[in-house]
């Protein structure tokens, strides 16, 4: 007779808390954006009569230099928009556990479709009533239009996104997980502070190309603009300060926000990894990694990793992370029992 | 960097907060150029008044570890290079004191007199 082995399950296949806020993401990463692909289809389809033809589908260094119908074009614009949406979305609903992540396709998708759509149809508009599509004029005025538009709709895309619900945990903190010897009234604050080497020059160099470019095609104010703001977001998102004290982990860029914050009550355990951003992440930056993980990854090597409630993982690369993630599971553990 | 305070310990806090700075100086932890974190944002990460941190970078910076300048806050200066080989070289001289079996007192007795 034998006895049956009983089956235990890893300690790793504990059911993972379902996925928040599907419907949200859903509405504004899926369903707005093809909205949007839907009116650039519409739109223009309703102004077919005012329209020459053929339309001016192409823009070059010296003005218009590619004629053709506009039904094409607006089908292929909707069709990447919905694609992209799709894919985007699929991230959110299925990885979606930690709302930085909901917030980034919310806000990529909307700005996909947002700057897609307004090139096309904003490209179209200026080419109602027109005779012949030669006469079209320059389409930098909609470039930047759709720049600017694309920005507020992800931004205030992403501010609707609601940030991740309070999940307190109640278990203890591993024994196992490294400590940092503290008195019962002692406070302590860690602070570091981490940034990609030459990030400076990084921003200063693709700013000045993004001009370069944009004067060659004849866009400077367009090139202007997007390199100024590519540049500012290189230098804010390429330098954090990262700290540990009674307010839990808080990882913010160099501009101060948006600020990242891993409360003391949602800490399960904090220990020291080694990253390799190319592999793990797929570059550097605020990324999103395997299984939802999430990481501020500004160079390579050792980061202070976070297992948190709600089967969330962050981490951030930063020197010193063993007194980082030994203060952090000292002070969790203060607010356990 | 670590900060921690003790309130229960007989050394006033900004005392103790300015002994780390000083401390993390020597063991080349805190290099020069290395921005210490803004006073009010330590104040509020510890939990203490912002003059208690005021006065502990007003101290170190009397001592020339560190410049304040307003809206760049606390900046480590070149002094506080020369602190780590000041260290480094207080470290040697410990350890021959140990070698030589010569007592704390009698090595700081030493120390006392060179400077004189």
């Amino acid at each position: 007779m034998t006895t049956p082995t009983p089956q235990l399950p890893p300690v790793d296949a504990r059911p993972r808390p379902a996925v928040p806020y599907r419907g949200r993401t859903t509405l504004l990463t899926l369903l707005l954006p093809l909205a949007i692909a839907a009116a650039t289809v519409a739109l223009p389809w309703s102004w077919r009569d005012e329209l020459p033809d053929p339309v001016a589908t192409h823009w070059g260094t010296h003005g218009v230099d590619g004629f053709g119908s506009y039904e094409p074009q607006v089908i292929v614009t909707a069709a990447i928009i919905a694609v992209a949406a799709i894919a985007l979305w699929a991230v959110g609903f299925f990885a979606g556990r930690q709302a930085i992540i909901r917030r980034t396709v919310v806000g990529i998708s909307l700005w996909f479709a947002g700057l897609l759509s307004i090139v096309v149809v904003g490209g179209l508009d200026i080419q109602r009533g027109l005779a012949d599509a030669h006469d079209t004029g320059s389409l930098n005025g909609i470039l930047l239009l759709s720049f600017g538009v694309a920005t507020v709709l992800a931004l205030g895309g992403a501010f609707l996104v609601p940030g991740d619900p309070a999940q307190p945990s109640s278990d203890p903190v591993p024994p196992t997980a490294a400590r940092l010897p503290l008195g019962a009234g002692e406070a302590a604050s860690w602070v570091q502070r981490v940034s990609t080497r030459g990030y400076i020059a990084l921003a200063v160099g693709v700013t000045a190309f993004t001009v370069f470019i944009g004067v060659l095609t004849r866009a400077w104010i367009f090139g202007t603009v997007f390199g100024l703001v590519l540049g500012a977001a290189i230098a804010s998102f390429m330098r954090w300060t990262v700290v540990v004290d009674r307010d839990g982990l808080t990882v913010r860029p160099g501009i101060g926000r948006p600020r990242i914050r891993i409360p003391l009550d949602e800490v399960e355990s904090a220990s020291v990894i080694d990253v390799r951003p190319i592999a793990e992440f797929g570059g550097y930056g605020v990324r999103g990694g395997k299984g939802g993980r999430v990481g501020v990854v500004v160079r390579k090597g050792e980061a202070l990793q976070v297992d948190r409630t709600g089967g969330r993982v962050f981490l951030v690369t930063v020197d010193d992370a063993a007194t980082g993630a030994a203060l952090l599971n000292t002070l969790a553990a203060r607010t356990r029992g | 960097m670590l900060f921690r305070l003790d309130p229960s310990a007989n050394e006033n806090l900004a005392a103790q907060l300015a002994r780390q700075i000083r401390s993390a100086a020597a063991r080349g932890e805190l290099a020069p150029g290395t921005r210490l974190p803004a006073a009010r944002e330590l104040a509020e990460s510890l939990g203490v008044n912002l003059h208690t941190v005021l006065k502990a970078y007003q101290d170190v910076r009397d001592e020339g570890l560190i410049e304040l300048r307003r809206g760049r806050g606390a900046v480590m200066t070149d002094a506080s290079r020369d602190v780590r080989r000041l260290r480094e070289a207080i470290d040697a001289a410990v350890a021959v004191a140990r070698e030589l079996h010569v007592s704390p007192t009698t090595t700081l007795a030493l120390v006392k007199e060179a400077l004189q």
